[in-house]
């Protein structure tokens, strides 16, 4: 399993999102640091979940860190995520 | 001194501090200069830290925040977040809140720009 299907899995079992969208944008970042061949280096997630609703936006970072895990988090050399609440309640 | 009780030191003798990779004249990651960019044109008065030049604070400073990425922006002691927070807390005026609540000057009119500029 890729890196970038390996986050979407894990998003979606953590927080069965209304929309979610991972982009691997290590390509617009080659020759910059931490670019390396292969690319799932640089992601951007767009996530939209009920369960961020009641979060702070620190929480809600870090309630997507702790579901994708340590692992996933040392691998990518830089996440940028943006995270809403969600519609339905 | 301890990495931890050195940063602790820093953020709670500073009123604004960004931990960075590079420094606010030369920042050496896109996502540390677009913090001390939005900094530098709201006029704000911080101290940068370049985790580049010491890696016992480059870890510490994730393990004092329990944050994993660089940059991080502290207000008066307090983490209040990387890049994608503060550039969100920027457009939503949520930035000019905070400094305003905690005492801390900037240019409202820059800030405005910046929103006017992304709006």
């Amino acid at each position: 399993m890729s890196l970038t299907e390996t986050i979407e899995q894990r998003l979606r079992d953590s927080f069965a999102p209304d929309t979610l969208s991972v982009e691997d944008e290590s390509e617009k970042h080659r020759g910059h640091a931490g670019y390396r061949e292969g690319g799932e280096s640089h992601f951007r997630v767009h996530i939209s979940a009920p369960a961020f609703a009641s979060m702070s936006r620190l929480e809600r970072h870090r309630a997507v860190h702790a579901a994708l895990g340590a692992e996933v988090m040392d691998r990518v050399h830089a996440l940028a995520l943006h995270i809403e609440g969600g519609a339905s309640q | 001194m301890t990495a931890q009780d050195q940063i602790k030191d820093t953020v709670t003798s500073n009123d604004v501090v960004l931990y960075m990779k590079g420094t606010k004249t030369m920042p050496q990651c896109g996502f540390s200069s677009r913090v001390a960019g939005v900094l530098n044109f709201m006029g704000v008065e911080y101290t940068d830290v370049n985790v580049l030049s010491d890696e016992e604070i480059r870890q510490g400073i994730k393990d004092y925040s329990d944050w994993p990425t660089i940059p991080q922006l502290y207000v008066k002691g307090e983490f209040v977040g990387g890049c994608d927070i503060i550039t969100e807390m920027t457009l939503s005026g949520e930035l000019d809140q905070l400094f305003e609540q905690k005492g801390v000057s900037y240019d409202k009119a820059a800030a405005e720009k910046i929103r006017e500029a992304n709006g």
